[in-house]
């Protein structure tokens, strides 16, 4: 009977419209990530060594690394800056860090009114915390 | 007096119903398609010649943004190629390789999910788009879960995949697998046995076996004509060969088979990670590969069956950490230009459905 097929399609909706609702109303309810969600960054200035290992992974050179040497010629960090508008978000540089230095967070608002507040100057904006300050130990790798 | 005149129209480049950045000029006979001629380019980023500037592994998020439907499978196609240019097949994990086969085909779902999606919405179907698209988004979700990202996840890695999913994944991909089949009761009811939608896509744009063959058809689009040609089981690669799968066939080649047969692949699909979720063994994930990947003199192409049809990647090794060439085989670039002869003699509002069923994603059109 030519019209079965209607019927059928509006009793599929029809029960679906009592059931459970699926969508998620953000910005008031907020969406629950997954611990390997890439928002944006974080680096915890202490922990880095300023190896160069994840300016050197990026496929867009997206970082900037400036180092100075300090009384022990041992690297220090003074300047770290992300091209985050040229950034493919694959996640190299954090997954090369060998002292887990640099992570991702769970922010993923990063629309900006001017196109250069888009780039993140991770160095200048650190907020220091006592979890950061134990040594940075290189993470070993079989 | 009446005069009457054919009438050029453009097509796009910005509208919905070309799914993408794609520009079509049409001759019109009042409302039918005398001539169609395609224009593209307008998403060409030149990701081939990227690829010359970048090392092997630096180029994989590169593949997400080819056919940007189906990142993980893209990924795919492009790692198994430097591992056949390496010369390290025989030594990637089987974890990782039954792995594989679960992401590619839950990509799979994920792709055929926004082909039927749109596809529902250019009929103005558009309770069947959401009642699709609820389950790719949970696709998507899972895609998250392992990548990061929706849709340039960067899973994939030369030698394996970055790293192992824990047990929560896979009864979440359970959990979603067993929805999997009250949803294509729904879809079925939706859409397939919808008169209205069969009336605007049966019989419409019927191509011949000749002619797909001609044109290089690949992927469903071929099998919708009748032609039995699926490289996961006729070149298994990975674990393929281990798995219980059918090829859907279907004999007509108009619109309605086009839709029909992705949705009867993911099915499949849906049997085969059942399937790979049971036999996946325990160990590592990733093959001993060197940090700095230096692949010998020599060329190498790879292809495996994307949701689109066959993507493979030529890749031409002058020894160092760069490729010298890489050059794409992209599915969706070799059947648009079947576009303007199954769209002559159509009527307008057909020509959209026949441009969506040929599924396009211009980001591969392009590269």
């Amino acid at each position: 009977m030519f019209g079965q097929g209607l019927i059928k399609g509006l009793s599929i909706t029809l029960k679906n419209m009592f059931g459970p609702k699926i969508t998620e109303e953000y910005p008031e309810q907020r969406p629950n990530l997954p611990p390997a969600f890439k928002g944006s960054f974080d680096l915890k200035v202490p922990k880095c060594i300023a190896c160069g290992l994840c300016a050197n992974a990026c496929p867009n050179k997206v970082i900037k690394i400036e180092s100075e040497k300090d009384e022990n010629n041992k690297k220090k960090l003074t300047g770290y800056t992300m091209k985050t508008e040229r950034c493919l978000y694959c996640g190299f540089c954090v997954e090369t860090c060998p002292t887990k230095a640099l992570l991702w967070n769970h922010n993923f608002e990063l629309a900006k009114y001017f196109r250069d507040d888009v780039n993140l100057d991770l160095f200048s904006s650190y907020v220091p915390s006592p979890e950061d300050e134990k040594p940075a130990k290189p993470e070993e790798t079989d | 007096m009446l005069k009457t005149q054919e009438l050029t129209l453009n097509m796009g480049p910005v509208h919905p119903s070309t799914h993408g950045v794609y520009r079509c000029v049409l001759n019109l006979d009042g409302e039918y398609i005398q001539n169609a001629v395609n224009h593209i380019g307008y998403l060409h980023r030149g990701l081939e010649k990227l690829a010359e500037s970048r090392t092997y592994t630096q180029f994989i998020p590169y593949t997400d943004r080819l056919d940007y439907c189906s990142g993980l499978s893209n990924e795919l196609a492009y790692v198994m190629a430097v591992e056949k240019l390496m010369g390290i097949e025989e030594e990637i994990p089987e974890r990782a390789q039954y792995l594989r086969v679960i992401l590619a085909e839950l990509q799979r779902l994920g792709s055929h999910g926004i082909f039927l999606g749109s596809f529902a919405l250019d009929v103005a179907g558009a309770t069947g788009y959401f009642y699709i698209f609820r389950e790719r988004d949970r696709v998507l979700e899972l895609i998250t879960r392992v990548g990061g990202n929706r849709l340039t996840p960067n899973f994939m890695r030369i030698g394996g995949v970055r790293n192992d999913l824990g047990e929560d994944f896979f009864t979440e991909l359970k959990d979603l697998m067993d929805s999997f089949e009250p949803a294509f009761e729904e879809y079925n009811g939706l859409l397939t046995g919808n008169e209205i939608f069969q009336s605007r896509t049966k019989g419409i744009s019927v191509v011949s076996k000749e002619m797909a063959m001609d044109y290089g058809f690949n992927g469903p689009n071929l099998r919708s004509v009748g032609v039995d040609y699926d490289l996961r089981r006729d070149e298994p690669y990975l674990v393929y060969d281990r798995m219980q799968f059918d090829v859907p066939v279907t004999h007509n080649g108009d619109l309605f088979d086009r839709f029909v047969i992705r949705l009867k692949e993911m099915e499949q699909s849906v049997r085969i990670i059942k399937q790979a979720m049971k036999e996946i063994p325990e160990g590592p994930v990733m093959a001993k590969v060197p940090k700095v990947i230096k692949p010998p003199v020599g060329e190498a192409f790879h292809r495996i069956e994307n949701a689109k049809g066959h993507l493979g990647f030529h890749l031409v090794s002058d020894g160092s950490t760069k490729p010298y060439r890489n050059k794409i085989y992209a599915p969706t670039f070799v059947m648009l230009s079947a576009f303007p002869e199954m769209a002559k003699g159509t009527h307008i509002m057909d020509a959209v459905l026949i441009l969506a069923s040929i599924d396009i994603v211009l980001g591969e059109v392009d590269r």
